[in-house]
């Protein structure tokens, strides 16, 4: 049994506006084990990314971690002063997020911004930190990095500068790698490369991953489990073959099924009617149940929570053994 | 089944972009102008009722084509025919006039293409206005109501702000607009690009259904290889502003002919999940300013040789497959195994 590097018990993040209070996330429980990728899926404004930025302390207030508990390498970090986690960024949690230029300096060279960030963070000399800084990019498979350590990031094409902030993101050897859909305004073939890059260092450092996205593919590609948000919360946690295979929870069902696929025939693709609710106005009970054909009598006001179902972790009240024989 | 009636008819599409710097700029560095082949000699034709796809990576003149199509962009060489009209044919204004009643495009930015300061019900009467194509205020509601029911919004939509739709409303705004003027041919450039995937299905089956009801014919473009296999009859593979090969997607998915096509196919993550070991992707798209002599795409080839490198590969036809490659014309490529 291999340790967990995080623990997140009951998160719930809220905003709070005239109104009303929302809650973007709420009640979330996972952990992402050493050398693992968790992938975590869902349509927009499932609260993927403000789930990614609770843990890396990154909330824009008024957001703000309104309960629960994040433990990294068995430490607890979501009550720590600003100035402590501002120290964890980069050190011991590695971010990475969709678009490359906003985590790199376009005034600097690559090499610098990386011996900079290597130099904060593990006290080393410049020599040894430039030497450090050229492994990392050939790490991430920049050709010639020896020569490219001097160029801009605008010398370079949006896969490679993507790559450079995965370099980044790992220059202080991160025990935990947040990435926010890293491919996302990448194409095919580029993202192929990154996804390789991350799988690589996951699997040669032993970092346990984050992986937000919406792409399913690039999740059955990468992940060795899924976590699937709606409105929130998990609906569906577990291993990835099982998740894309045997979805159970409704929600889950309907998005494997919404995707079109590269073989057999084109029938038509399932639909899942309505969109996501908003946050100021999320269905009691289970908050899917507006869209969900297979709707029930507790489903209306009754909350439905994960529970063991298999492999895998459901909310449904389908799975219920108190429901279930009807 | 009818007769197969050509509708769309591009030849040697070419559009060059003057990419220089300021002239004085260029005087100080001593540069010469550059220009840029964002679509260089393309030429496909679309069947009347059916979808021609077009997939590549960014930069490879996707948009480039579509804007020509549609008129918003002129083309530095070659002629689009729609319905036997050429639509650069300055002689012919009242027939212009008409066809472009006929064309229609939705766009990737379901947001960005809708005026935020116009109601729904306004936006999607504004064609039928400007086209003159119903008289009264009240037959012109009366086709408002009947085209938001057509794409699965209600009447009493009409009477919201574009803001408060979600992405996937926002669209089916779009597509009630794109068919108030009746169109025969809409020109779609990534119209699922922006919303997720289930939303992007009930886009996707709508845009079909529309079809079969209106015998619609869609020059659709995407850079999702599923979402094109799903939608098109054939497709056409952009490279660098080239077609490099054109065929029906099944066949296309199965039996790739262009290294680049097979490069692409095999890049995608695909949900099969059967392990298979990729074979890392080599090489970036170059420089578009200043692209690869002959085939484009040689540095990355694995079959390129000299030909290859001085050439450029014109296309052949195997089969009702249409590829530009000399491997391929030589039996230079092994089959897909
Ligand atoms: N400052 C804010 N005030 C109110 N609501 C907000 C604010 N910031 C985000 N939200 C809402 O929080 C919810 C979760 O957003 P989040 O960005 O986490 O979604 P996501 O799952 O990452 O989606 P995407 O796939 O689009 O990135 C959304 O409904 C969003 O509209
Ligand atoms: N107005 C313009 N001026 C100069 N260059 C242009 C212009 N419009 C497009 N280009 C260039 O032409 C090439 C083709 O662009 P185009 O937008 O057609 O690509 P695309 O295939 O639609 O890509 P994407 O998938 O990113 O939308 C690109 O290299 C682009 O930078
Ligand atoms: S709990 Fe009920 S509404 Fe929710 S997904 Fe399960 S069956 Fe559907
Ligand atoms: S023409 Fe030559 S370089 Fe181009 S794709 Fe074919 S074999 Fe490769
Ligand atoms: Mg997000
Ligand atoms: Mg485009």
């Amino acid at each position: 049994m291999s340790e967990n590097i995080l623990d997140v018990i009951d998160l719930s993040v809220e905003i709070p506006t005239r109104h009303n209070i929302l809650k973007p996330v709420d009640g979330l429980n996972f952990n992402i084990k050493r050398g693992e990728i968790l992938g975590v899926v869902g349509e927009s404004g499932a609260g993927k990314s403000m789930a990614g930025n609770a843990i890396i302390g990154l909330l824009e207030r008024p957001a703000h971690i309104a309960d629960g508990e994040i433990w990294l390498n068995k430490k607890r970090i979501d009550n720590l002063p600003a100035e402590s986690m501002r120290k964890i960024r980069g050190k011991e949690i590695g971010m990475i997020f969709q678009d490359p230029l906003t985590s790199l300096n376009p005034l600097l060279p690559i090499g610098e911004q990386l011996t900079e960030t290597i130099i904060e963070h593990l006290k080393i000399s410049k020599k040894e930190a430039l030497d450090r800084a050229i492994t990392l990019l050939e790490e991430v498979r920049i050709p010639a990095a020896t020569q490219r350590i001097n160029a801009y990031p605008h010398q370079f094409s949006g896969g490679m500068r993507q790559r450079v902030v995965i370099a980044l993101a790992l220059a202080a050897e991160p025990s935990l790698v947040i990435a926010d859909e890293p491919t996302t305004a990448l194409d095919v073939s580029v993202q192929a490369q990154i996804i390789s890059v991350l799988k690589k260092i996951c699997k040669e450092r032993g970092t346990a991953i984050m992986l937000i996205t919406h792409d399913m593919g690039v999740i059955a590609e990468s992940a060795d489990r899924v976590a699937v948000m709606y409105s929130g919360q998990i609906v569906e946690i577990g291993k990835t073959y099982n998740i894309i295979k045997k979805p159970r929870h409704p929600y889950t069902v309907g998005l494997m099924g919404s995707i079109p696929a590269l073989k057999g025939d084109n029938e038509r693709l399932v639909q899942i009617p309505g969109s996501m609710p908003r946050l100021n106005n999320i269905p009691p009970g289970c908050s899917f149940h507006p869209r969900c054909e297979k709707a029930f009598e507790p489903c209306y006001n009754k909350r439905p929570l994960l529970s063991k179902i298999g492999d895998s972790k459901v909310a449904c009240w389908l799975y219920d053994e108190g429901y279930k024989n009807g | 089944m009818a007769s197969k009636n050509i509708l769309v008819k591009v030849n040697s599409l070419t559009r060059i972009f003057d990419v220089s710097k300021p002239w004085l700029n260029r005087i100080l560095e001593r540069e010469k102008k550059q220009f840029l082949r964002a679509v260089d000699d393309v030429s496909f034709s679309i069947i009347e009722g059916e979808s021609f796809a077009l997939v590549g990576e960014s930069g490879s003149g996707k948009s480039t084509v579509a804007k020509m199509v549609v008129g918003l962009l002129d083309p530095t060489k070659g002629s689009i025919i729609i319905d036997n009209i050429d639509i650069s044919d300055k002689n012919k204004k009242e027939e212009l006039r008409k066809l472009r009643a006929e064309i229609q495009m939705i766009f990737q930015d379901p947001f960005a293409s809708l005026n935020p300061r116009w109601r729904v019900d306004k936006i999607i009467a504004e064609p039928l206005k400007s086209f003159k194509l119903e008289k009264s205020e009240k037959q012109i509601s009366a086709r408002v109501d009947e085209l938001l029911s057509l794409v699965g919004l209600d009447a009493s939509d009409g009477r919201k702000f574009p803001h408060e739709f979600s992405g996937g409303q926002r669209q089916r705004i779009c597509i009630a607009r794109a068919l108030a003027s009746k169109p025969k041919f809409i020109v779609c450039d990534e119209p699922t690009s922006a919303l997720d995937v289930s939303v992007q299905a009930q886009i996707l089956n709508l845009m079909r259904d529309l079809q079969d009801e209106f015998g619609l014919t869609f020059l659709f473009i995407s850079h999702d290889l599923s979402v094109v296999r799903h939608m098109a009859n054939h497709v056409g593979v952009m490279y660098l502003g080239r077609i490099v090969e054109i065929a029906n997607p099944k066949v296309l998915f199965e039996n790739p002919q262009h290294p680049y096509t097979r490069m692409l196919l095999d890049a995608i993550p695909d949900l099969e999940m059967s392990n298979k070991e990729r074979k890392p992707i080599e090489g970036e798209i170059p420089n578009p300013i200043d692209p690869p002599s002959g085939c484009t795409f040689h540095p990355r080839c694995p079959y390129a040789d000299e030909e290859c490198k001085i050439k450029i590969p014109a296309p052949i036809n195997i089969k009702g497959i249409m590829v530009a490659c000399h491997g391929v014309a030589r039996g230079r490529i092994p089959a897909k195994q």
